[in-house]
């Protein structure tokens, strides 16, 4: 039979529809329904200055908006072949660490709860309310940063604030230490989570899992370690895992979170003096760029005249790790609940996933809506 | 004296829903933020648990998506009565950043249905969003409970 899930659902906070195909209890195969939240920002950036895009490209997800925000500045300073001076580079890889750390611990309390263990829940949520305070320090804002500009940051970072989120960090740490192995060692949670949603490193491969799903079935792939500021600068490990199923994924997320402590610690020890921006001229040209969100790698497309954005084409992680997760995880997961609870594994952030083409049944032809026309003015 | 009673009752107990049509995630993560124990939520009587069928607040975010057209009045009309909207973030007001051409949104969300309170902000903080639910929440739930159908 087949049982539906969502849009609006108990389980899901985000509007999509799974289709679970089932045996009695056992989930067989799923299906994944999208299109409720596509608003086509592609399509709304193009023919827009590019300043006006910054604004936009930070709203294509709330949750790692960060990151959406630097990649698109860092594509406009590769097309003008330039970088941001150090200062304002160690400050941007601040803001991403905070993001990243707040966006996992919202991931992983996402997961507890949706496996019915309040505590931990709670817990992470609790711990994630430090993270938004010490953003909020550095940025003024708790969720959209708005804190790149191309050239560099908004504002320069005050001592006294860096001082502070110090003080923040380790007071986080002195807390954080005891939940991952509250999760690691305790035996009900262990029941709930280990070998189930299994996903094997072939299959991983096969469908182009990215970030903490990719890393949690042993294919170490982490876009920090080709980002010139991380490589030059700054040390950090790469943590992956090898048993590839809900307990990994979670756990993997678990240990990132101290990485990202240590990373913020050396950029603000050692942040650099000297100007937070500078003046940086943009000619036209093409260029893409990558980046580790926290889901995952996100690139951004972007060709220009110099002013107005003629082409942008952004490619988020989402959408191969939810897919990876109807294709490959819900292949004979014992209970519905576990299935959604495998759902809530991959971290499904459904806001930047979204993407149309025009399927002409009768022709047999697909129209990509590519390129500056309107979407009303497409001959079918 | 049944009516009063009512009141109490429906004052103290409140569900809550969220309807995302559309958003960023900014305004949700926001509204979960409000489940952690520094807002806590539920030391108000207000629970959120994400079903329309036993909601009585429908937290709407988000501008109104080509799939929500038809589809929010469907989720409203499950929502046993009394009850009552509320628009969260600049999206469901007047679509915000994304109301311009090229996109395929249908702002603003009072003209799909009837909306009791709006927050703006882009994104509302938590304890403005607790602010406003609080403020218009018990009041209005017990006011509607009491007007004849």
């Amino acid at each position: 039979m087949i049982l539906p899930i969502g849009p609006v659902h108990p389980g899901l906070k985000e509007p999509l529809r799974l289709k679970l195909h089932t045996r009695g209890e056992r989930v067989l195969s799923a299906e994944i329904d999208y299109g409720y939240v596509h608003r086509g920002i592609e399509k709304i950036m193009e023919g827009k200055t590019w300043q006006k895009a910054v604004y936009l490209s930070e709203r294509v997800c709330g949750i790692c908006s960060y990151i959406h925000s630097q990649t698109f500045i860092e594509t406009f300073e590769k097309i003008a072949g330039d970088e941001a001076p150090l200062r304002a580079q160690f400050l941007r890889v601040i803001a991403n660490e905070l993001d990243r750390i707040q966006s996992h611990l919202l991931a992983n309390s996402t997961y507890f709860s949706i496996i019915e263990h309040e505590t931990l829940f709670m817990y992470m949520l609790s711990l994630r309310e430090m993270i938004m305070d010490a953003i909020e320090l550095l940025a003024g804002n708790r969720v959209h940063m708005a804190w790149n500009v191309v050239g560099g940051v908004r504002q320069d970072a005050k001592e006294v604030h860096l001082k502070s989120i110090l003080d923040i960090l380790d007071k986080f740490e002195s807390q954080y230490s005891k939940y991952p192995q509250m999760f690691e060692h305790g035996p009900l949670l262990g029941l709930r989570s280990k070998d189930v949603g299994f996903i094997s490193k072939e299959d991983s491969i096969k469908a182009r899992t990215v970030g903490p799903i990719a890393r949690a079935s042993s294919v170490p792939t982490d876009l920090r370690t080709d980002h010139p500021t991380y490589r030059d600068h700054l040390d950090f490990n790469v943590i992956w895992r090898d048993e590839g199923d809900n307990f990994a994924r979670t756990m993997n997320r678990f240990d990132e979170i101290p990485e990202s402590i240590k990373l913020i610690r050396q950029c603000i020890e050692n942040l650099p003096e000297g100007k937070f921006r500078k003046k940086i001229d943009i000619p036209a040209g093409y260029a893409d760029r990558r980046n580790e969100a926290p889901r995952g790698e996100v690139a951004y497309m972007i060709e220009t005249n110099g002013n107005l954005i003629k082409n942008i084409s952004i490619r988020t992680p989402s959408i191969m790790n939810i897919d990876a997760c109807a294709r490959y995880m819900f292949k004979d997961v014992a209970t519905v609940a576990d299935a959604v609870a495998t759902y809530a594994s991959v971290d499904p952030c459904i806001a930047c996933a979204e993407r149309v083409t025009i399927v002409d049944e009768e022709a047999n032809k697909t129209h990509e809506i590519r390129g500056i026309h309107n979407i009303k003015t497409i001959e079918l | 004296m049944l009516d009063s009673l009512k009141d109490i009752i429906r004052k103290s107990s409140i569900h809550v829903c969220l309807v995302n049509t559309g958003s960023c995630n900014g305004c949700d993560i926001e509204v979960v933020a409000l489940l952690s124990p520094r807002y806590d939520l539920e030391q108000y009587g207000i629970y959120f648990n994400n079903n329309p069928r036993e909601a009585d607040v429908i937290l709407v975010t988000g501008p109104v998506a080509e799939q929500w057209k038809e589809n929010l009045l469907r989720v409203y009309s499950k929502v046993p009565n009394p009850k009552i909207v509320v628009a969260i973030g600049a999206c469901p007001l007047s679509g915000h950043i994304y109301n311009q051409e090229g996109s395929k949104i249908y702002p603003p969300l009072r003209e799909f249905i009837p909306v009791d309170a709006e927050i703006p902000g882009c994104p509302p903080r938590p304890a403005e969003i607790l602010q406003a639910i609080l403020a218009v929440g018990p009041d209005a739930i017990a006011a509607k409970g009491r007007q004849k159908p």
